[in-house]
């Protein structure tokens, strides 16, 4: 991206394409040019562990699937020309400068992993046996430089001993300039350790060196409780200063001072840099063309309330370049974006959509089948194996097909042309390509069908390149044989495919969001900018949920302030209607159309119509029964003493010393997460308390700091205001007595080995934060909750905030215990994913779903209970009441109540019983 | 004996497994041509019937991925 | 076992006199000795034909399914697991039942006891606490009862009803230092080829005559797959791949919910030992899931339930 000019709703971009020298749009993927390129270099992408032709592809899972020419070491030999059938490659390609109109703008760049090599005390130039945790990740992979073998480098020798360092570019402002933490570090190097033991044949000792365990993320604590526990990890509280290479075994010796001051030293066969992120030169570079600010850590500048505008109206920013983050919280910044892309650009939605041609189907049920299979050469893709003649033979004598072709590349368009008028020539009913994969082909093909006016689902497509020619390549005979075979099993099915229909289903446009906390306030907001009407129900009889009782963001922002404002607009918006002291009562519908009963405070019911559901059902602090709680008035919770800090309590400046225990009611047994939030908000409090009074004794007493990000510099700033810290463990947790005239708090001091006591007049306890556990909730919605008693989502990692159960969505601390700008994220995220149903307005169903035959059904339930989205029901009246019935609307098409129907009263269409036996059949 | 060459019947997960002997075609790895495979929707979707069927049409192995 | 059935036959004649419920199910004195048969009866006088000994072995649970009447119904423990197991399964309703529990003392092995008396016409069975006597036309044996209970009987470890409105009796003593699976550890034991060999043997005399199925109050469904057409699953014929495909296909619809009432066993004519297939499985679900079939009302058997966080190491 070299410029961009204009204004929000009008930008102009200017981006220079640079040359790939290979043309994407006719490169088929297939890779003749890398096997015959005769130049070999680094692979950049197995991190220099492997090696690559001049021409390739970056990794096998690339999109779009075709190959480039590195020109830096392409010695212009013409090789890859001459065997490229396709006629993709383009030596003269020059950089082209393209120019476009956009409304806004989203970055999404990334960042990069730190590079250690400068830090020559962790020996990563001179032994190849330290390597960064990219470099190992591509030693795990499968499709790595060793296959997946767990291997050292130095010797390909399998290691019996690993060591991983962490905060390697993180939280050293000494050796780096890195003041913040990485965030995502601690959780891959336990995933590393845990994947490298599975990987390992034998017994492989992992240790993990580092100075909190930051498992801050929704189960990451129990992860790490299993990787201790179960995988019998070691985990070892030190920052270690020094690694040196053992010259004639290529071991590693490492020093290190334990937590109680000894010095200790032992030997690994491999060491692995946790390195962390970097905001790249370019990046900061592009930020200041751009006149975006950028963090202390060269992060781009967001606000709480608005986690992905950056400083320049109209240009937003997810992932990242906006602070260090795993994928989950990416993918929650990547939707939250794109709403925040529509709140300004939704009038023009949908104004550059075009209308696609219908073409009427030709009628086939009831007909014989007759069947046209083509069969692929792929340029020698295939051809250079497989007899493909001796294939397109076999498939002729096939029972009812009445067709047979080969064809050069059966995807071209000229051939798409051909199968079109063959289908009509012929009066085909069903079609089987032998080619390449369904995976990226079939819809294609599909096409292809639909414009001759057969029915899409008249179609199979069998592998006989991906896993056929390609794999085989030594045994052309034996490959030939099994393409025959997968031709026969693809006729036998396809002729027993019958013509299935795709459903429409509208959607309502109406929104139900239920919550009014920050999450809850701010799906309403964004949903009625983008046009939508908006039900917002909140239990409570006031607006703003826990953000009520809290003072400061994390970035030192007015939390009333900000609150105030957001309810101010949801409460004078029209479009959004407002429910206090109301509670649902009944739930029924599904996507698109749920009717929802609320009962007011009052005793009225009313009904709501609406499309979709957003859960943003908060959760609150625990109250602890743990350290004189309620018991003495000097005890006192987060939201206590930020009570106390907005009222402005006078009292709190002639504290003397003033205590916070951390991890009250979290991390425990009872309570296994992390909650999330409660280490930055004591380091606010504590930065907060010593402000009021600089000469006031602030202790926080904590068993790991879990400051993520640039929160970070809280932590810091905290320490250099002269907080003090003290560790505790969960078996030696602190004693709290009340002495004559202050509270005693007795700590066990890890160095000197021996308990300590200090006195105070304020002890501040960081407690957990418990979700409601509303269970009532969750059947309304068939969503499922975890033993913690927050909600689950569709996917951990790709699907934070939304439902396995279509038109429900997650935000805020129903989901997990969160920051004020993490929810408002997620509120966005989770209003981005209800616009993609929502602005569609109608619903194509797919053809492959599940469908009941109730002479056959038994009632048992079986397919009710066991559907992860809630697609089969009784029928409720009528001759089969008590039969199962399918919603094909809900159905995803995985077939899993149907393998589980004893009855054998379920189907699934398009890969119906009969047809999975008839390829059985035909093996 | 030492001609005896297994025969496996393979079901497939469309979305992971499928996709993974798609990639192991793509990295060129070569493995003996003995599976013949079934794409399934899921693997929730192979019905113990599936299995048997299998062994009943003389498969020696059969193997669900997904 | 006497006190049994005349507080049987008080408790059905109440509940029919009072209208409580439209009919009771329990057994009657077979024809045969050994041999006592599920009997339906409708009207209170009926009800002196009812009987309880430790013959009776067919599961009752079988005349529960999708009836819509008010129902009084005996139960041991087997057999009330067997009512949580259809309750869950929506093939009756809990308020549709009155479960007279039957703490139980096991089931007496009819073939064994032939054997004993080697085969001689057997013509009355008396039945003395610990102990009963085998009377034909020429003799008269007396056997302990505890040698003779049926193999499911002698390891059961729920004798006791688990849902019951009225008890007849005392509960029992449930059995805690019983080995359930010494038998099929010894065939897990087994090398393939062997285990091969076991189960061919097994069930070689198999004559598919569906008796288990029909015996088994788990088989309800309107068609069974081994009836299917399109596609057939498994062939008619007596062949060994035909069989064995049946007996896996049975016993896996069983998985999770059998309940070892031994049933099946009990109306094989060829003598078939077919739990050997249902027990593995009884015992992988109890291993892998700390799951036994019909306990609670609030849980469905494991092989119904999908969660995405299994807990469960074998499941990643």
């Amino acid at each position: 991206m070299e410029s961009v000019e204009g204004a929000p709703g009008d930008f102009t971009v200017t981006l220079v394409n640079y040359p790939r020298f290979i043309d994407p749009d006719v490169c088929t993927g297939c890779g003749q040019c890398a096997q015959a390129c005769p130049i070999t270099g680094v692979n950049e992408y197995d991190c220099g562990l492997g090696k690559r032709a001049a021409i390739s592809i970056r990794y096998a899972q690339a999109i779009p699937l075709a190959y480039n020419i590195d020109r830096d070491i392409c010695i212009g030999c013409g090789l890859c020309e001459k065997v490229c059938l396709a006629e993709a490659v383009r030596y003269d390609d020059r950089p082209r400068k393209t120019e476009l109109r956009v409304g806004a703008l989203v970055l999404t760049p990334g960042s990069k992993v730190f590079d250690p090599k400068d830090l020559d005390t962790l020996c990563c130039r001179e032994s190849p046996n330290v390597v960064t945790s990219m470099e190992f990740e591509r030693i795990l992979s499968a499709s790595g430089p060793y296959l997946g073998h767990l291997m050292r480098p130095y010797d390909r020798e399998e290691p019996a001993k690993i060591a991983w360092l962490q905060c390697v570019g993180s939280r050293d402002i000494h050796r780096c300039d890195h003041g913040y933490c990485s965030s995502v570090c601690c959780m891959y190097a336990i995933k590393e350790a845990v994947i490298a033991k599975e990987h390992a044949r034998g017994d492989l000792d992992c240790a993990i060196f580092f100075m909190d365990m930051r498992t801050y993320g929704k189960d990451f604590e129990r992860y790490y409780e299993d990787a201790r526990n179960k995988h019998k990890i070691r985990f070892i509280r030190s920052r270690v200063h020094t690694v040196d290479e053992i010259r004639d075994t290529g071991d590693l010796l490492i020093q290190y001072a334990t937590e109680d001051g000894r010095l200790k030293a032992e030997t690994f066969d491999m060491v692995v840099l946790s390195v962390g992120f970097e905001t790249p030169r370019e990046l900061i570079d592009l930020s200041r063309t751009l006149q975006l600010q950028l963090t202390e850590g060269n992060f781009c500048q967001t606000s709480s309330f608005a986690p992905v505008s950056t400083s320049r109206e109209g240009i937003f920013v997810g992932g990242a370049f906006q602070n260090p983050k795993d994928i989950p919280q990416s993918v929650i910044d990547a939707s939250a974006a794109a709403c925040a892309v529509g709140e300004i650009l939704s009038p023009s939605r949908h104004t550059l959509t075009k209308a696609k041609e219908k073409i009427p189907e030709l009628p086939v049920v009831g007909e014989r089948p007759r069947i046209g299979v083509f069969v692929c050469k792929c340029g020698i893709n295939i051809a250079g194996v497989v007899d493909v003649d001796a294939v397109r033979e076999y498939a002729a004598g096939l029972p009812y097909v009445v067709y047979a072709a080969d064809n050069l590349y059966t995807c071209s368009q000229d051939t798409q042309d051909a199968i079109s008028r063959v289908i009509k020539e012929n009066h085909l009913n069903r079609v089987v390509v032998a080619a390449c994969t369904p995976k990226t082909h079939e819809p294609l093909f599909q096409e292809t069908l639909a414009a001759a006016g057969l029915n899409k689902y008249l179609f199979e497509m069998t592998n006989i390149r991906n896993q056929d020619s390609w794999v085989h390549r030594d045994s052309p005979e034996l490959a030939t044989e099994k393409a025959k075979d997968l031709v026969r099993m693809a006729v036998a099915k396809v002729a027993l495919m019958e013509p299935l229909q795709e459903s429409t289903l509208s959607i309502d446009q109406n929104v139900l969001v239920v919550g009014g906390g920050v999450a809850g306030l701010m799906c309403a907001r964004t949903l009625s900018r983008q046009g939508y009407e908006v039900f917002l129900i909140e239990r409570s009889n006031v607006l703003g949920g826990q953000a009520l009782d809290l003072y400061q963001t994390w970035k030192g922002e007015d939390i009333q302030d900000q609150v105030c404002k957001l309810i101010d607009d949801v409460e004078r918006d029209v479009r959004i209607h407002v429910y206090l002291s109301t509670e649902l009562t009944s739930v029924e519908g599904f996507v698109g159309n749920f009717k929802t009963q609320v009962k007011t405070g009052d005793g009225r019911t009313s009904q709501i119509e609406h499309g979709v559901a957003i859960l943003a059902t908060g959760a609150q602090e625990y109250r602890p029964e743990e350290y004189l709680y309620g018991r003495d008035p000097r005890v006192m919770t987060h939201l206590e003493l930020d009570r106390r800090f907005m009222a402005g309590d006078p009292a709190l400046k002639e504290i003397q010393s003033a205590v916070f225990i951390q991890c009250v009611g979290s991390r425990e047994p009872e309570r296994p997460y992390c909650s999330r939030v409660c280490c930055t908000h004591s380091m606010e409090s504590a930065l907060h308390l010593k402000e009021l009074n600089p000469d006031m004794e602030v202790v926080i007493l904590y068993r790991d700091i879990r400051t993520y990000g640039e929160r970070e510099y809280l932590y810091r700033a905290a320490r250099e205001a002269g907080v003090r810290f003290f560790r505790f463990s969960l078996d030696r947790k602190p004693r709290v007595r009340a002495g004559e005239d202050r509270l005693e708090i007795e700590v066990m001091d890890t160095i000197l080995g021996r308990p300590i006591v200090m006195k105070a007049d304020l002890l501040t306890l960081a407690a957990a934060i418990v979700p409601y556990r509303d269970q009532k909730l969750a059947q309304f919605f068939k969503v499922p909750m975890n033993e913690d008693g927050f909600f689950v989502e569709a996917h951990a990692k790709l699907g934070p905030s939304e439902f396995a159960t279509d038109g429900v969505f997650l935000c805020g601390m129903a989901h997990y215990p969160k920051s004020i700008d993490e929810s408002a994220a997620q509120a966005l995220a989770a209003s981005s994913r209800a616009v993609t149903l929502l602005a569609r307005k109608e619903f194509q169903v797919s053809g492959t779903v599940a469908e009941v035959n109730p002479l056959y059904c038994s009632g048992c339930g079986v397919c009710v209970e066991i559907c992860p989205y809630s697609a089969p029901s009784f029928v409720s009246e009528g001759r089969f009441a008590g039969k199962a019935q399918i919603n094909p609307v809900l159905c995803k098409g995985c077939g899993l109540c149907v393998a589980s129907c004893r009855s054998g009263a379920l189907n699934l269409k398009g890969f119906g019983e009969d047809q999975i036996i008839a390829m059985i059949n035909e093996m | 004996m030492s001609e005896w060459e297994a025969k496996i019947t393979t079901f497939l997960c469309n979305w992971c497994s499928y996709g993974a002997a798609d990639l192991a075609g793509v990295s060129r790895f070569q493995y003996p041509p003995n599976f013949r495979i079934i794409r399934v929707p899921c693997s929730a979707r192979v019905s113990p019937k599936f299995i048997l069927a299998a062994f009943r049409h003389g498969a020696d192995g059969v193997w669900v991925s997904g | 076992m006497v006190k049994y059935t005349e507080k049987i036959q008080e408790i059905a004649k109440r509940l029919l006199q009072e209208e409580k419920v439209d009919v009771f199910i329990g057994y009657r004195k077979g024809t045969m000795p050994m041999m006592n048969q599920p009997v339906l009866i409708t009207a209170p006088e009926e009800a002196a034909r009812l009987y309880w000994d430790n013959f009776c072995g067919l599961n009752l649970c079988n005349y529960l399914t999708k009836r819509t009447d008010r129902i009084g119904v005996i139960a041991n423990g087997c057999n009330s697991r067997n009512m949580v197991t259809h309750i869950i399964e929506n093939q009756i309703q809990r308020e549709q039942l009155y479960i007279v529990g039957i703490p139980c003392e096991g089931m007496i092995d009819h073939r064994a006891v032939m054997r004993a008396v080697h085969y001689k016409e057997i013509l009355d069975i008396e039945q003395n606490g610990k102990t009963f006597v085998v009377k034909g036309a020429d003799f008269e044996e007396t056997f302990e009862k505890e040698k003779f209970l049926q193999s499911n009987c002698a390891v059961c470890t729920h004798r006791n009803p688990v849902i019951y409105d009225e008890l007849v009796g005392e509960l029992v003593e449930e059995q805690t230092d019983v080995s359930a699976y010494e038998d099929v550890e010894k065939v897990e034991a087994m090398d393939p080829e062997k285990k091969q060999g076991f189960f061919t043997r097994l069930i070689g005399r198999c004559i598919r005559c569906y008796a288990c199925r029909n015996a088994c109050p788990l088989c309800y469904c309107p068609t069974c797959f081994v009836d299917e057409s399109k596609p057939q699953w498994v062939g008619k014929s007596i062949d060994p791949t035909d069989t064995l495909t049946f007996h896996f296909l049975r016993a896996y619809h069983c998985a999770g919910r059998c309940t070892d009432c031994g049933a099946c066993e009990r109306v094989c004519p060829m003598g078939i030992p077919m739990r050997q297939f249902t027990k593995k499985l009884n015992k992988d679900c109890l291993e892998l899931f700390s799951w036994e079939a019909g306990l609670t009302l609030d849980q469905r058997p494991p092989l119904d339930v999908y969660r995405p966080d299994d807990y469960n190491d074998f499941i990643k």
